[in-house]
């Protein structure tokens, strides 16, 4: 009813968290960045459709069939699932904190849904279509790019795998050669690109969220709890990640998930340092001190008022544990105690010194990619540090404050 | 300076221009590189042999970026400044930004001196102050023995009135109190005994007291070296105390430029009569104010807040700070009383025992009769409404992730004001409204403001509140003085429109006589004396007043108040 909906008036201020996105993404590092995690992760999202033993759409005399869909597993359709969620949610209206929590929800439907209902065949004989269509058997036939799952091993002609990258000419092609099992290097990289991503996702999201809740509250409480907080940190400091996670995979085992869990119980201290530092700054700004006398409740000074304005230095940490997270997996799995079957960019690189001879190919290209990823983490989190940080401003607007006067 | 009054600036004689003079600005030009619009756009000015001379001018007028230009250590990101810039004096006359680096090293610190704004961060602290002195010397007087050196940057230590200085010259600078900083800095400046003196802001930072020690300091010693000074300051106060004459800067043009008498008694230009109109002491005094003296909103009694300080493996102890020891005092409705005092003396702390966000630790407060001490926790969330605070930084008293409307109508749905978000909205705009903000203030985020903008948007906050106190803690003190001089007049007309009652806190005497009924004088976290404000600045009763009334630069001073009243 009154003039103060009208939109025009409401669009012309940019938020906090906009301007810092914009900040960030005037530096061209991370724009590169970004552009490669986001490849990355179309990758992860795309990988049956991109890498697959099974033809994508072929038709028999019986009409149109997809073997891929039909092999589909759950994991992957929760991928594909999400994605969709995702774009639909970016094209509805709504606050973007609310969108996201819809995500989660929707991913945690969908999870639980695929995981009941989806159960592809266990028995997997990927030759059948090569040698269906060798025989002339389908009309037509749509293959993935690289038609090769990451697990088909040396069934193409019964050779002894470890094959380098071939030249052109030959109609069973990989790009990036084979492992000793004889599996496309190319397809096995592609369907790792889920693991690292969400390894490092996943185990930084435990990490942070132990962090945030200990460290908000040696913050804001200081006195007795902060020194119990800070002992409890300096405990979890002290225990070396990786022979840990060496001894819980002795013990129980190789599992992703134990994995994620290790890594993210043990990283988690870093973060609640930094939350700490940030309310006990915080709570003597001003801003701080005049919500507390405006008698505004704990929750709101706390989740509104502190939260918010600590979170940029955490998510420049939380950007160098995504990096550190996948390195962690790939020296595990680089030590051969990663993931058994699983396709993982380290269990590759495990295998080009493995042979008596040295396998370029199984080294430069997985190694290429952990390099790159874990770069891109790195150049993203630089990014995001200077465009938080006031006295790092970048451009004329820095020299034009500092300046005048 | 009432005890000790300076030697007069219209009887001292200035030698005429041409060659005695130590340095020419000529056209000097200042831009960003890749920004057409100029920083400092064709400033001319010289100075004399021997001359204070006075850079005036409010924040991001270009005055300290003239300083650093002739300095040459300008940052990287601006272009080469143009123009000319003459130094004369010993030697032959040289134009400075024709000059390479090494030539130009070897003249900053030997033939110009230049004192900073912030004592706290220009000395290095891992070295002591003697070896910081000697530095200086070594470099620029390389001929001098080891021992020459050491007795003549104690000789330095001596001159600028260190108190101990033997002593102190083994000292670290984090032993030294920023006045006492700032006097190793001017040691530091004069070690080598340049000819021109540059001072940014010298005595900003500084309380008031120290401020008129370190001014008549520099002044004695530019009469002793017959060295020439030029003085940045944004103080017309300051200036009439000391400079013989005095430029005007304004968006990085020269307005005005003359002898230091001349232009604060007859301003010719617009913006030099409204910078002096603007001084507390020469706005329009306020339409007085009935206060109800019977109704006694607040009453503090031997309020005491001492910090413990910890000391060993089990953080016992061993003494305590002091930081407001038996304070009492009591507020009538509508009233407004000045805290007064230098820094450290526990003013904001008393500001905020008052409030409870530091909790004191002996003594009582009473807001209508009610102690606040035995408030609970939901009480005292009720109560807040009543009390409200205004801090001094505009720059980190609102919350940047929040538009202003959250700001303002977050506390009134705490308290339960007003029926729905519509209705806030509507009484944040007239608050908004009060303060001389516009209605599209709301929509926006702090960094899109001014700091005096977000001042009055601090300002709104509290009021929204509908308060019967507030506290301004320093609210002026980091603006300009023509936004100081707006704040003062909201505050003002606010006041006799809502019949509020300010505790006001500052150290700037001028604002406590423009709006204040009665003031509170503290000293190392005790009173020191109260009584109406017209009977304490006429007739104080303690020692420590006086000294601080005696310490206030004023333009009034120079030449008696109604001509500069102008």
């Amino acid at each position: 009813m009154t003039e103060w909906t009208e939109p025009a008036e409401r669009v012309s201020s940019p938020t906090f968290s906009r301007r810092i996105l914009s900040e960030v993404l005037l530096r061209w590092g991370a724009r590169l960045g970004l552009a490669w995690i986001g490849l990355l992760t179309l990758i992860a999202v795309f990988a049956p459709l991109l890498a697959n033993s099974h033809p994508l759409l072929l038709r028999t005399a019986e009409g149109w069939s997809s073997p891929m869909l039909r092999f589909l597993g759950p994991a992957d359709a929760t991928l594909l699932g999400a994605f969709a969620l995702a774009v639909l949610l970016r094209l509805l209206p709504g606050r973007p904190l609310a969108r996201f929590l819809g995500w989660l929800a929707g991913l945690g439907i969908l999870a639980a849904v695929s995981f009941a209902l989806i159960s592809p065949p266990s028995l997997v004989v990927f030759e059948q279509y090569r040698e269906a269509q060798a025989e002339g058997a389908y009309l037509q036939v749509i293959r993935a790019p690289i038609p090769y799952s990451a697990k088909d091993y040396l069934r193409d002609f019964a050779n002894t795998g470890l094959e380098p990258p071939r030249g052109s000419g030959d109609d069973r092609r990989h790009w990036f050669g084979t492992d000793e099992n004889g599996a496309d290097v190319l397809s096995r990289m592609i369907h790792a690109t889920r693991i690292a991503l969400s390894i490092g996702f996943i185990a930084t999201g435990i990490a942070l969220m132990i962090g945030i809740v200990l460290g908000g509250l040696m913050g804001y409480f200081s006195g007795i709890v902060d020194m119990l907080g800070m002992r409890l940190v300096e405990i979890f400091e002290a225990i070396p990640t990786l022979f840990l996670l060496l001894t819980f995979v002795a013990f129980f085992g190789r599992s992703l998930y134990l994995m994620m869990l290790i890594i993210g119980l043990t990283s988690w201290s870093g973060y609640a340092r930094y939350v700490r530092a940030e309310f006990l700054r915080l709570r003597q700004q001003d801003f701080v001190q005049g919500a507390i006398a405006s008698g505004l409740s704990l929750r709101s000074i706390l989740f509104r008022h502190m939260l918010p304005n600590g979170m940029a230095p955490i998510l420049v940490a939380a950007s160098f544990g995504v990096a550190s997270a996948i390195l962690a997996e790939a020296t595990l799995s680089f030590l051969g105690l990663g993931l058994v079957d699983d396709p993982s960019w380290g269990q590759t690189l495990n295998q080009a010194v493995q042979s008596s001879t040295f396998n370029w190919w199984l080294a430069a290209f997985p190694g290429g990619a952990i390099f790159l990823t874990v770069f891109a983490y790195n150049l993203i989190g630089e990014a995001l540090r200077d465009a938080v940080d006031p006295h790092a401003q970048s451009g004329k607007a820095a020299v034009a404050t500092k300046g005048a006067d | 300076m009432r005890s000790t009054p300076m030697p007069s600036r219209e009887k001292r004689l200035w030698q005429p221009r041409g060659p005695t003079d130590m340095l020419d600005v000529k056209d000097l030009t200042i831009r960003l590189t890749h920004q057409a619009e100029p920083l400092v756009q064709g400033v001319s000015f010289s100075i004399a042999r021997g001359e204070m001379f006075c850079l005036v001018g409010e924040s991001g007028s270009g005055k300290s970026l003239t300083a650093l230009a002739v300095m040459g250590i300008l940052d990287r990101g601006f272009e080469a400044p143009t123009g000319e810039v003459w130094l004369q004096g010993r030697g032959t006359p040289q134009n400075l930004l024709t000059l390479d680096e090494p030539a130009l090293a070897g003249i900053r610190g030997d033939r110009i001196g230049m004192i900073f704004q912030e004592p706290m961060t220009s000395l290095n602290p891992v070295f002591t102050v003697g070896e910081q002195i000697m530095e200086v010397l070594r470099l620029h007087r390389p001929e001098l023995e080891a021992k020459e050196v050491a007795a003549r940057a104690l000789e330095a230590l001596v001159e600028v009135q260190l108190p101990s200085p033997a002593q102190r010259f083994h000292d670290f600078p984090h032993k030294l109190s920023g006045g006492q900083r700032q006097r190793v800095m001017i040691a530091m400046a004069l070690v080598a005994e340049p000819e021109l003196l540059i001072a940014d802001e010298p005595t900003t930072a500084l309380d008031v007291t120290i401020q008129a020690e370190i001014l008549r300091l520099i002044d004695r010693l530019r009469e002793k070296n017959g060295m020439s000074v030029l003085l940045i300051t944004h103080d017309f106060g300051v200036v009439a105390q000391v400079g013989d004459r005095v430029a005007v800067m304004h968006r990085g043009k020269l307005v005005e430029q003359g002898s230091t008498g001349v232009v604060v008694h007859t301003p010719q230009h617009a913006y030099t009569r409204q910078l002096i109109r603007a001084l507390p002491e020469n706005l329009p005094p306020l339409p007085p104010v009935p206060v109800h003296d019977q109704v006694k909103l607040l009453e503090v009694d031997r309020l005491q807040v001492h910090f413990p300080v910890l000391k060993g493996l089990l953080r016992r102890p061993v003494d305590f700070i002091r930081a407001v020891e038996d304070v009492s005092f009591d507020l009538a409705a509508g009233e407004v009383l000045a805290v007064v005092g230098e820094s450290g003396c526990g003013k904001t702390t008393l500001g905020r025992a008052l409030l409870r966000l530091i909790e004191p630790t002996g003594g009582s407060v009473r807001y209508h009769g009610q102690a606040m001490e035995t408030l609970g926790r939901k009480e005292l969330r009720r109560l807040r409404r009543r009390l409200q605070v205004v801090f001094q930084d505009p720059a980190s008293s609102l919350n940047p992730r929040l538009t202003v409307q959250t700001t303002l109508t977050e506390p009134m749905a705490a308290h339960g004001i007003g029926a729905d978000d519509e209705e806030r909205i509507a009484l944040a705009r007239a608050v908004l409204e009060q303060v001389a903000m516009p209605a599209d203030t709301l929509w926006r985020y702090p960094h899109e403001f001014s700091g005096g903008q977000r001042q009055r948007i601090g300002i709104a906050r509290a009021l929204v509140l509908d308060p019967d106190v507030i506290i301004c803690d320093e609210v002026t003190s980091a603006l300009d003085v023509s936004v100081q001089a707006e704040i003062l007049q909201i505050l003002g007309r606010l006041r006799a429109e809502r019949q509020l009652a300010l505790i006001f806190i500052t150290h700037n005497m001028g604002v406590v006589e423009y709006l204040s009924d009665r003031m509170l004088v503290m000293k190392a976290g005790r009173m020191e004396e109260l009584g109406r404000t017209r009977d304490v600045i006429a007739r104080p009763q303690a020692d420590y007043t006086r000294r601080l009334l005696d310490a206030v630069p004023r333009v009034s001073d120079h030449v008696g108040r109604h001509a500069a009243a102008n």
